[in-house]
């Protein structure tokens, strides 16, 4: 099943962001992804679901370049692209939140907040970090979001949750230019963290009309921020759905494959007044 | 962005709100980063305790000269500790630095030297430092290769390199001691600017310079994001494996360089003349607050590390304790570093 979109929406207006054509990937004999199309448009949350082992990170994988897919053509904005490592997804703008924040401990918001991008000027072949202007930097992206971290230069290990997970989102919102990947952004966090994570996300998505694709185990986070959701199941896309026109239910009957993947079937559901979930809670 | 009502940045604002149980944690955390930066700086406060002690206790301790002579003494102990340290940092071992000096003793001396088991080539020293500081490079080379490509632990690797160089260093000479260097190769050591050997100045050239390194550039940066979070680093899209490698190189290059010190200063080499310089540079990064599990650590603080091994061994001379009750004290020292680096793991 490829990108099917409900009548009535026009999208003959929108510009594809990425499209992933025919990606495949085989670990031997075992089929972690096969023949997974994919769009995602501008200023557009997609939300990705599955479960276990059906193969959302292996798919955010190829799409971060951590993996390189067996077939199939990744295109941005309309250009092929190959993807050999992380370095490559972040120089063409394509940023990836990681469930584990990917902080270093041992170090300050500023070099987590820059990791690997350094402000650096060349003097006697030496690069020589600005110290001053990276802190400038870091704490002007936090203060767009109402985060004020006291010390700049304590290490995170002494930060709360909320102050770490600043940093670590304030990654994605200065550097994610064309594409956020975020790779179940919220699974390590508490319930007031969360919230604010998903907010953030929501605020950066209307800041910087910024195309996202959103990993989450939590189907009601998915309902909350996602326009449309693509379900994986067993390695292929079961179905896609705009989210305004499903129903969790739905979504996870797709999942499980207790579903069959027709609208027809959606509709009856829909009639049927599956518990749609508030989403504004 | 109007109709959204963001241009004020406070719209989102989450949960900055002031509240008790945020506040008491705060002055938690505060405390707790006041004590850990006093654990952080703890080497410096033992060694200026340590040398008040000494001071007073022993006759003819507290004099320039002896201070001096101190950091003469270190220099060996110095030189190998930089390159340990950033190996420590990146969260690797390279066990291989104390054979690497002692081959390249011996090869230095070998090259240079006019004694019985000498070459006889009588080599350039500055041509004999351009090899030295080769030959520990590639040894370093082979380590880094093997650890970065072949994903082999860092401890084993090193290990082997350690038996395999030492090995060769007994090869060169059939084990025995080389002599009779050219005075142009002791200049290191006989010029003496304001009666201060010239080695003493290149022992601290090098440590300004590797902090410098450590603190101010990229490359410093990403030893420390490496070490801390070495996944993160390979997602951010840091040469991990580059790096690595190089700092493996760095640290053969200055054992190399030990070496080239060693023969300059003992005109001449025996295979095991480094022997415990492995042991002792692990000691003086650990005591000064190096973390063997890689990501901290300072070299202003090793540099302490380093001083405080070499003022105990200094008193323990002066007041003529036997050698083996002075290895018992290291060792002691040693472990109360290592206890110190648990805790202040435990208190993280």
């Amino acid at each position: 099943m490829t990108t099917s979109i409900q009548p009535g929406t026009d999208v003959s207006e929108r510009r594809t962001i990425l499209r992933a054509a025919g990606i495949g990937k085989y670990f031997g004999s075992v089929v972690a992804l096969h023949d997974i199309n994919l769009d995602v448009y501008d200023d557009e949350v997609v939300g990705l679901v599955g479960d276990n082992g059906a193969g959302k990170s292996t798919l955010i994988k190829i799409l971060s370049g951590n993996f390189r897919p067996d077939v199939g053509t990744i295109q941005l904005e309309g250009r092929e692209i190959r993807l050999g490592s992380p370095a490559d997804a972040r120089a063409l703008g394509i940023e990836t939140v990681y469930q584990d924040l990917a902080l270093c401990e041992n170090l300050d918001s500023v070099y987590n907040f820059f990791i690997g991008r350094e402000i650096y000027r060349r003097v006697f072949g030496f690069r020589l970090l600005q110290h001053k202007e990276m802190e400038r930097r870091t704490r002007e992206t936090l203060s767009r979001f109402g985060t004020h971290i006291p010390s700049m230069r304590d290490r995170v290990e002494y930060l709360s949750g909320g102050e770490r997970q600043s940093v670590a989102l304030g990654r994605f919102i200065r550097w994610g230019d064309k594409l956020v990947l975020l790779d179940e952004p919220t699974a390590a966090l508490g319930v007031r963290e969360t919230r604010n994570a998903l907010d953030l996300i929501a605020w950066t998505r209307r800041e910087k009309h910024v195309s996202m694709i959103f990993i989450s185990h939590n189907i009601e986070h998915v309902f909350h921020l996602a326009d449309r959701i693509v379900v994986l199941r067993n390695g292929e896309v079961a179905g896609v759905r705009e989210t305004r026109a499903t129903t969790p239910v739905e979504i996870v009957g797709l999942m499980t494959g207790s579903l069959l993947a027709s609208p027809e079937r959606a509709a009856v559901m829909q009639e049927g007044g599956g518990p749609r979930l508030d989403a504004t809670d | 962005m109007e109709e959204h009502g963001l241009t004020d940045p406070n719209a989102l604002a989450p949960a900055q709100q002031p509240d008790p149980v945020a506040a008491s944690m705060a002055a938690a955390a505060a405390r707790r980063r006041i004590i850990l930066r006093i654990l952080d700086n703890l080497v410096w406060v033992i060694l200026v305790v340590v040398l008040a002690v000494f001071s007073i206790t022993i006759n003819g301790f507290m004099t320039t000269e002896n201070f001096i002579n101190i950091v003469y003494h270190s220099v060996f102990l110095g030189v190998v500790a930089i390159g340990t340290t950033y190996v420590l940092i990146t969260g690797n071992l390279d066990l291989s630095i104390g054979s690497v000096a002692g081959f390249t003793a011996v090869l230095s001396a070998w090259l240079a030297g006019s004694s019985v088991f000498a070459s006889g080539l009588h080599i350039d020293p500055f041509v004999v430092l351009v090899i030295a500081l080769a030959v520990g490079a590639a040894a370093g080379f082979v380590n880094g290769f093997l650890v970065t490509k072949l994903r082999i632990n860092a401890f084993l690797v090193t290990f082997a390199t350690l038996t395999v160089v030492a090995g060769l260093a007994l090869m060169l000479t059939q084990g025995a001691g080389v002599s009779g260097l050219p005075d142009s190769f002791r200049l290191i050591d006989t010029i003496r600017p304001l009666g201060i050997p010239l080695m003493t100045y290149l022992l601290v050239g090098l440590y300004v310079l590797f902090e410098f390194i450590l603190r101010r550039t990229q490359f410093g940066a990403h030893l420390y994001i490496i070490g801390g979070n070495r996944t993160a680093a390979n997602n951010f899209g840091i040469r991990v494996d580059a790096a690595v490698l190089r700092v493996f190189m760095f640290s053969g290059a200055l054992a190399g360089l030990t070496g080239w010190l060693l023969a300059a200063r003992l005109d001449g080499a025996t295979p095991t003349v480094a022997v415990n310089l492995l042991f002792n540079a692990i000691a003086a990064a650990v005591i000064g607050g190096v973390s063997l599990e890689g990501g901290a650590g300072s070299l202003t603080g090793v540099l302490a590390g380093v001083l405080l091994l070499g003022s105990i061994t200094t008193a323990l001379d002066i007041v003529a304790v036997d050698p083996f009750t002075v290895q018992v004290i290291q060792g002691l020292l040693v472990l109360g570093a290592i206890i110190l680096d648990s805790v202040k793991r435990r208190y993280r």
